[in-house]
């Protein structure tokens, strides 16, 4: 395995929304950062002219946080996402804050709780539960 | 024992979207499965959780899950078995 955190997530550059980790404790806490730029490709149509970062993706980065925490080896999928709450839009040239903390988790499947911050401002929070569809390596 | 009971029932109630009213259960009505409640993996994780809250009993093998959340009765067996409540 790479000595990149970052490797930890199976996704393609091109869709990774996370930029750095600030922090891991492993299973338990994780804090990360996703930068915005004007240049991301989803801000040239959402929306012409006034670029504004999909919640959805922002649901995304807050995924692949918590996922970060899972363990090694290990891939996983949604599975819920609840209470999700949106408190201001993201724009290019915001630096997103994003802090997952693990609740606990039974078999496959792991919850997490999840809050987005913008300068210290709440972006976005939800519950997020991810199911293991492949079990870390013995 | 009868007050754990009313305790599950209602965690039953306000953690999760149940098919039928919670007084429409009996204590034995299965959680699981097309006979009972028709819960799923993310219910019994929902109700892990209300129970470490409620409670502070913590179930966190998959195999012990199975055995507890057969139905209302046997949680409320595995929380006073626990020393709980």
């Amino acid at each position: 395995m790479s000595s990149d955190p970052l490797s930890r997530l199976p996704h393609g550059l091109s869709f990774r929304f996370v930029d750095r980790i600030l922090e891991r404790v492993p299973g338990t806490k994780v804090i990360a950062l996703k930068n915005v730029t004007c240049g991301d490709p989803h801000l040239q149509d959402h929306f012409p002219g006034n670029p504004v970062m999909p919640g959805v993706l922002l649901i995304e980065a807050m995924t692949q946080t918590a996922g970060l925490l899972l363990p090694d080896g290990s891939s996983a999928v949604l599975a819920q996402i609840k209470e999700a709450r949106f408190r201001r839009p993201v724009f290019p040239g915001d630096q997103i804050r994003i802090e997952a903390e693990r609740l606990g988790g039974l078999g496959g499947l792991h919850r997490f709780t999840v809050t987005a911050s913008v300068d210290g401002a709440p972006a976005a929070e939800a519950e997020i539960v991810l199911a293991q569809t492949q079990a870390p390596p013995a | 024992m009868n007050e754990i009971v009313q305790r599950v029932r209602h965690l039953l109630s306000t953690r999760l979207k149940l098919a039928k009213a919670v007084e429409q259960i009996t204590d034995d009505t299965p959680l699981f499965g097309p006979a009972g409640l028709g819960l799923d993996s993310i219910d019994a994780l929902e109700l892990v959780l209300g129970l470490e809250k409620e409670f502070g009993v913590v179930i966190e093998d998959r195999a012990v899950a199975i055995q507890v959340l057969t139905s209302v009765h046997t949680i409320a067996e595995y929380v006073q078995s626990q020393g709980k409540g």
